[in-house]
């Protein structure tokens, strides 16, 4: 896949259901999965988004967001943090979204 | 409690700096520790870190990790996993042990040097937490490796390693010094966060970990997954410090990870790659090695880089056709030279294991398999001694590896060719091109002699393999050897061919008479160190050169040998004073 970017989990509990609440975050069919075993790399071309309201519905409520770096051993990308979300994206993208911007 | 959201409250605690009046900026942040260069002073006062974090939720969520490691490890306590293990398998955390372990803790110093003398107290705070990551994987790859020892001595490597001078060992402290605690901050900050920690670690610690799971080792794919975790959030000083570098000086930054790229790379291929193509068993190998670089760094680690405004290094084609070589001649050296290091390797050339290596690698057949025939048909002969070595291989002067390194020439072959070079009287041997100008750029830094120098120059008593193998601190119950006990071997059903004569009973290390020389035999993987006498003749010199390859990795042939010398053939009645070979000269023989 060409600009992927997103996160890389590794092998937890909550895997599944992290990538469920990423698949909602993101337009449908979008979102691309891949299972090396001890861990799952979840990827789209330039923007993929995961928010804490998504995670709450499908890992459980008062997960908060800072727990997302328990689960995730590495990334694709670049990042952006916050409270209530956490974007991968890439600054320079072939991919067409302007998504991206800051 | 309720609790603002970070955002709400995170810049009152990350932009803490004020200007000092008390005391000179110059003396509590100097050059050559801070190195600012071209950037201006003022401006790291916009360093932004993207991956944010405040202390409690640090505190908060190191602790869930720790939990989360050490149950998994209590609840394997009293399993037999460990014995069933593969044996290869144990190889690749024998070695990751040894390799990491206080690696871990210099990569500690290296983040309290930039807590100390980063340039913004954003990036100071960040480097603190990473600090505190760097402890912690030095301590739980300890604590984890701590288990073993009792049913295994090698496993003692995971704190001796670096405090000795064995071969592997000596390659990593020349990589990890000059990464984490050779140069300023600002370098630092390119070289370990973002070319090591985004790029390179990713493969030991997330890929190998899906071959660590495939093969039974859940403690301690649990373990590596984890600690890259850490790695993840604090490699991400590296951004903000890359983009205040290509915006005021993009050549230092594009110089700094072209050189760390390529001699992380060097290292890898001994720590990774054959951990991956040959120790990890057959049926539990994820990928191979070319195609984890390919996924971590050839697509996602490259593709970063030019987001940022860098180019690929300059030597990039080099370094592709590199992953279907490195590994390879390395595994071989590391195998035939086993006694050397302190673990078991796993030869992994079965034929089912060579089958898989020839569909991933098309040239490895063409260039390995001869050599492992060779030593294929001495095992099975009984001819134990000639699998094993009489000499030490080459170093390169710069990644204090062997000079193995297969590079296209320009009839298309693939050969080990010397790169050496002169200076101030000294002749220097490199292993690719890119080492040689890596050092040349280098020169004025400090340079640790290679072990084959440090041989030569009289520093290892007695001269010879046992001395070199206590020098190393090998001791007998460390030694490696055979994985699988050679049982590998009885695949094949050859007659035996290849029996090897030797010219005389003596080892050409014991001889006080130096003339040494680098030399290579014909189509022989690897430089190696031979002592011939001045008025040795070429036919002689031939025989010294031969006898370290020819019947142990080369079949031999009933056919003259002609001794090469600076390119041009030589007379075999010729002596080496009339030649004019001198000491750490190169020299290659081959079949006439």
């Amino acid at each position: 896949m060409e600009d992927a970017v997103g996160p890389v989990l590794r092998m937890c509990d909550e895997l599944e259901l992290v990538v469920r609440a990423i698949e909602d975050d993101n337009p449908a069919g979008s979102v691309e999965i891949i299972d090396y075993g001890a861990y799952v790399r979840v990827q789209r071309p330039g923007f993929l988004r995961l928010t804490r309201a998504s995670l709450e519905r499908h890992v459980g409520v008062g997960f908060r967001m800072s727990q997302l770096e328990s689960i995730m051993s590495a990334f694709a990308g670049r990042i952006r943090t916050s409270s209530d979300e956490v974007v991968w994206y890439f600054q320079t993208t072939n991919a067409s979204s302007g998504e991206n911007a800051r | 409690m309720a609790l603002m959201k970070r955002e709400e409250w995170q810049d009152l605690v990350r932009e803490v700096d004020w200007t000092l009046s008390f005391a000179d900026d110059n003396a509590v942040f100097p050059e050559w520790q801070s190195e600012t260069g071209k950037v201006p002073r003022d401006a790291w006062s916009a360093w932004e870190e993207s991956y944010k974090i405040s202390y409690s939720e640090y505190v908060s969520v190191q602790r869930e990790k720790e939990a989360s490691a050490f149950a998994v490890k209590a609840a394997l306590q009293r399993s037999t996993v460990f014995s069933s293990l593969d044996e290869g398998w144990k190889s690749c955390a024998k070695l990751h042990f040894g390799a990491v372990s206080l690696a871990e803790y210099m990569a500690f110093v290296a983040e309290a040097r930039m807590a100390r003398f980063g340039l913004a107290g954003a990036w100071r705070n960040m480097a603190v937490l990473g600090a505190l990551d760097e402890i912690r994987h030095c301590q739980l790859s300890l604590f984890f490796a701590h288990e073993f020892v009792s049913k295994d001595p090698q496993y003692d490597w995971a704190l001796k390693a670096f405090h000795t001078n064995q071969w592997v060992i000596v390659a990593a402290r020349a990589l990890f010094d000059a990464m984490m605690v050779g140069g300023n901050v600002v370098d630092t900050a390119i070289q370990l966060p973002l070319v090591f920690e985004t790029g390179f670690t990713n493969l030991q610690f997330v890929g190998l970990a899906s071959d660590a799971l495939a093969s039974g080792d859940i403690n301690f794919a649990n373990m590596i997954s984890s600690v890259q975790t850490d790695e993840a959030r604090h490699a991400q000083q590296c951004g903000p410090t890359l983009e205040l570098l290509m915006k005021h000086d993009p050549v230092r930054a594009q110089w700094i990870v072209d050189k760390m790229f390529w001699l992380s790379a060097r290292v890898f291929a001994v720590l990774t790659g054959h951990a991956m193509d040959y120790y990890t068993p057959l049926d539990h190998r994820k990928q191979s090695y070319k195609e984890f670089m390919r996924e971590w760094i050839v697509s996602q680690f490259i593709r970063t880089l030019q987001d940022y405004g860098l180019k690929k290094p300059w030597y990039w084609e080099e370094f592709i056709e590199g992953l279907d070589i490195w590994h390879h001649s390395l595994h071989l050296g590391v195998w035939f030279w086993r006694p050397t290091v302190w673990w078991k390797p796993q030869a992994g050339v079965s034929k089912a294991e060579r089958k898989w290596l020839s569909a991933k690698y098309p040239k490895w057949e063409e260039i390995y398999g001869p050599i492992w025939d060779q030593i294929i048909a001495n095992v099975n002969n009984g001819n134990m001694q000639a699998t094993l070595p009489e000499t030490v291989p080459w170093l390169c002067n710069t990644c204090h590896l062997p000079q193995c390194t297969h590079t296209a020439s320009h009839d298309g072959r693939y050969l080990v060719q010397d790169f050496a070079l002169t200076h101030d009287g000294y002749t220097y041997h490199f292993c690719s091109r890119v080492c040689r100008q890596i050092w040349w750029e280098d020169r004025d830094m400090l340079h640790v002699k290679t072990l084959t120098e440090r041989l030569l120059a009289g520093d290892i008593q007695p001269p010879d393999f046992a001395g070199l193998l206590k020098y190393m601190g090998l001791t007998p119950d460390v030694m490696g050897d055979d994985a699988y006990n050679y049982n590998w071997a009885a695949d094949y059903d050859q007659p035996g061919y290849g029996r090897t004569r030797h010219a005389n009973g003596e080892r050409n290390m014991n001889e006080a008479h130096p003339i040494p020389i680098n030399a290579k035999f014909g189509n022989d993987f690897v430089m190696q160190m031979v002592v011939i006498m001045a008025a040795d003749t070429m036919a002689e010199v031939a025989q010294k050169v031969a006898r370290h390859s020819v019947g142990k990795r080369v079949k031999p042939q009933t056919r003259d040998m002609v001794v090469y010398y600076e390119g041009r053939a030589v007379a075999a009645d010729a002596t080496a004073t009339e030649v004019g070979i001198r000491p750490l000269q190169h020299v290659f023989v081959d079949y006439v």
